[in-house]
């Protein structure tokens, strides 16, 4: 029952949208959808700062339970809502040991990622440190390969993990669309990316989440380099 | 069945320290322990980079199912042998997001508080640390410390981090303040966080899986000053 659910999630946040994806894919679609605006500092709200004392969304509450942090929230609601949606935690011990890690793995992703948004979206141009910038495009060079190779080795049309949508692709997912939001060149370096990228993109759940004001506004293009 | 189990490790690494811990709460202490030198770049080994391509540990094998990501393999055995050892992941919704919650956010207990100063301390020069950064990185720690000195104090003496029972989330994060206890930070300024600590560190699985160098030799006094 989502009536009794509230998530508040911001425009752009990756943890967010793993969140929201997650919601769709266990049927659970109409919670309450409560947009903060980061410019305005509203995670950071009295309402917010209820549910999630360190001012940080996700914050997520189902009736009288406050769940914070998008990979807790993500592995309660598969927990809770076991029978219901797609299953996101295979029960096969091999392939929940495979969901589990690489749902944690994507964190890679985003810190490497992030390290070189950060750095470059709050330093001028004129200041950007660019041995600190060569060694960030680097760690990211050197991630995404690993990503590559683990999707290459199922056939055309999989996920991540093989045959079936998991919480792995709920994390992934969105990490990949922050990476194509700052141009990075994947299809140029990492094919099956790509084409996985392009083609679960599409899922409902990952369109329910998608950042409303990337639609209108072209992201930066610090990753176009990697 | 914990023969057939193998966990490659590193003494002093809490990732692997959190592993061992569930190992040993579930009743699997007889798996086959493979201690590695980091000094000896042993985590970079074939013996390693074959269960783990990152050439990380934790890294842990069951019989055919490969687990990698500390978080990941706590999961994993949790899941895998609910019915046997310590309960690390309650049943009740609520109790399960506070522990799942905390769990995950033991991350930021690790990267703020344990190792934001060692970090810096670690990999930057002396010649090229400044006074500026080291006080934001002390700052981080101690804003980091009042959460959980805040989230013990509501929660009574002789609590666990997530309540009253040793749950995932006490296997999460104890080892990082281990860590800081080792480094020679003084946590007595924190006395939830300090009962806590000499609450935890006497119980079996944490002796029985303490990083054996420390037992050897004196605290460092490396963040005495912090």
């Amino acid at each position: 029952m989502s009536s009794d659910m509230t998530l508040y999630w911001g425009s752009g946040s990756i943890p967010c949208w793993r969140v929201m994806i997650c919601l769709v894919e266990k049927e659970l679609s109409d919670y309450n959808s409560k947009l903060v605006s980061f410019e305005k500092k509203e995670q950071k709200s009295d309402e917010v700062m209820k549910i999630n004392p360190r001012g940080q969304v996700p914050a997520f509450k189902h009736g009288d339970v406050v769940v914070n942090e998008s990979m807790a929230i993500c592995l309660y609601l598969e927990n809770t809502f076991k029978n219901q949606g797609t299953q996101l935690l295979p029960d096969d011990p091999s392939q929940q040991a495979l969901v589990l890690q690489r749902f944690m793995e994507t964190q890679n992703i985003m810190d490497k990622a992030k390290a070189l948004f950060f750095h470059r979206f709050r330093t001028k141009q004129e200041d950007w440190d660019q041995g600190y910038v060569g060694e960030k495009i680097k760690a990211l060079a050197e991630e995404l390969p690993l990503w590559e190779n683990y999707l290459s080795q199922y056939g055309e049309g999989s996920f991540i993990t093989g045959k079936d949508f998991t919480l792995a692709d709920a994390s992934l997912v969105p990490a990949l669309a922050y990476l194509m939001r700052m141009k990075l060149p994947m299809k140029e370096r990492f094919p099956c990316l790509a084409s996985y990228y392009e083609r679960v993109s599409d899922r409902p759940s990952v369109q329910s989440g998608w950042p409303p004001h990337w639609k209108d506004t072209p992201g930066y293009d610090y990753l176009k380099d990697v | 069945m914990a023969s057939d189990m193998i966990l490659y490790w590193g003494s002093g690494s809490g990732p692997c320290w959190r592993a061992m811990i569930c190992l040993e709460e579930k009743g699997l202490s007889d798996y086959t322990s493979k201690l590695i030198s980091f000094d000896n770049k042993e985590h970079k080994s074939d013996e390693v980079l074959k269960i783990n391509p990152r050439g990380q540990v934790p890294a842990f094998q069951h019989g055919n199912v490969i687990v990698n990501e500390s978080l990941a393999i706590c999961l994993y055995l949790e899941n895998t042998f609910k019915s046997q050892g310590t309960k690390l992941l309650p049943d009740d919704p609520a109790q399960q997001a506070l522990v799942l919650q905390r769990a995950v956010e033991s991350q930021d207990f690790r990267e703020k508080a344990a190792y934001g100063v060692l970090s810096y301390f670690m990999r930057t020069k002396p010649e090229d640390r400044t006074e500026a950064m080291l006080e934001e990185k002390k700052k981080t720690c101690h804003e980091e410390l009042q959460i959980w000195e805040g989230y013990l104090a509501k929660l009574g003496d002789g609590s666990h981090i997530a309540g009253k029972n040793f749950t995932l989330a006490d296997a999460c994060t104890f080892p990082f303040i281990a860590t800081l206890v080792r480094m020679g930070f003084n946590l007595s300024r924190y006395p939830h966080l300090a009962k806590y600590y000499d609450l935890v560190k006497d119980r079996p699985s944490v002796k029985a899986s303490s990083p054996p160098h420390w037992k050897d030799t004196p605290n460092k006094d490396t963040l005495k000053d912090i």
